[in-house]
């Protein structure tokens, strides 16, 4: 779904998206194990198709894990010629995710 | 040296795919087997596979080749690991609903490392796989910090600065 121009999956759930540009932010966070603040680098994509259907929203993933999945196709947006589905699996420190990645014809 | 936390073999694996296979359609972290018919009855189809999925072993990637389903394991650490389960996932290729799709293909194995050695390929060939060397300038590193961590100096090293954190009461 897409909730406040950010596309949330639901654990489980297949997603296709496709993505048309990124940014890398330094985001200020609580420490869910400290409780203090801690800064994370957030990868957040713009998504410009959700499902099939056409929408102006992000998608924003602080996880290494999930962001790593993506590394190859940053630096020169190579992104933008696939779609992928994303299937998040999981909760807290064992969630994992699944990523189909389809070349655009 | 670079720590298991830093996800190595996941940015390992997605650039080898991106490079190699990047005209066909891939999946990182497929689920492999079955899941109960009853539950697939009593839920459907979708929600059963997404409830059965944190109990289904995962295989690294899947390539769907023309006329082949390539299963890929990546390691950097624990490479014995990765080369033993692929039989074992091959195994439950023909059982896996995600897969369904793609079959009848022919299963190929492949394990791909920042590093091999004599045994590693007799045991590969032994159970009919294929192993892939994938080593960036970045994962070079990775390895090199790898051989240096079992080397003497390098327990010296470690032992010093154990013994300095101790001293100075630093966790």
């Amino acid at each position: 779904m897409v909730l406040e121009n950010y596309v949330i999956l639901e654990t489980g759930v297949p997603g296709r998206l496709h993505f048309f540009d990124h940014v890398i932010q330094a985001r200020t966070i609580t420490d869910p194990i400290t409780g203090g603040p801690a800064t994370r680098h957030v990868l957040i994509f713009e998504v410009d198709q959700f499902n099939g259907k056409e929408v102006a929203a992000k998608y924003s993933i602080m996880a290494e894990k999930h962001a790593g999945q993506f590394k190859p196709y940053l630096d020169d947006k190579s992104y933008r010629d696939y779609d992928f589905v994303i299937t998040p699996v999981g909760e807290g420190f064992r969630r994992s995710w699944s990523l189909q990645v389809l070349p655009r014809k | 040296m670079a720590r298991k936390s830093k996800q190595v073999e996941v940015r390992m694996i997605s650039e080898y795919l991106k490079e190699r296979y990047s005209g066909f359609n891939f999946t990182l972290n497929v689920p492999l087997g079955s899941v109960s018919e009853r539950l697939m009855a009593e839920e459907g189809y979708q929600r059963a596979l997404g409830l059965a999925r944190p109990f289904r072993p995962m295989v690294d990637a899947v390539v769907v080749l023309p006329h082949y389903l390539l299963l890929i394991e990546a390691k950097v650490w624990n490479v014995v690991n990765g080369l033993a389960k692929l039989p074992l996932y091959k195994s439950l290729v023909p059982a896996t609903p995600e897969l369904r799709e793609y079959m009848p293909r022919e299963v190929l194995m492949q394990l791909v490392v920042g590093w091999s050695n004599p045994n590693l390929e007799r045991m590969a060939r032994s159970i009919g796989a294929e192993i892939h060397i994938y080593s960036p300038p970045w994962l070079e590193e990775v390895v090199e910090g790898m051989h240096k961590y079992w080397t003497r100096e390098y327990r010296d090293q470690r032992e010093k600065k154990l013994a300095m954190r101790e001293f100075f009461g630093v966790e």
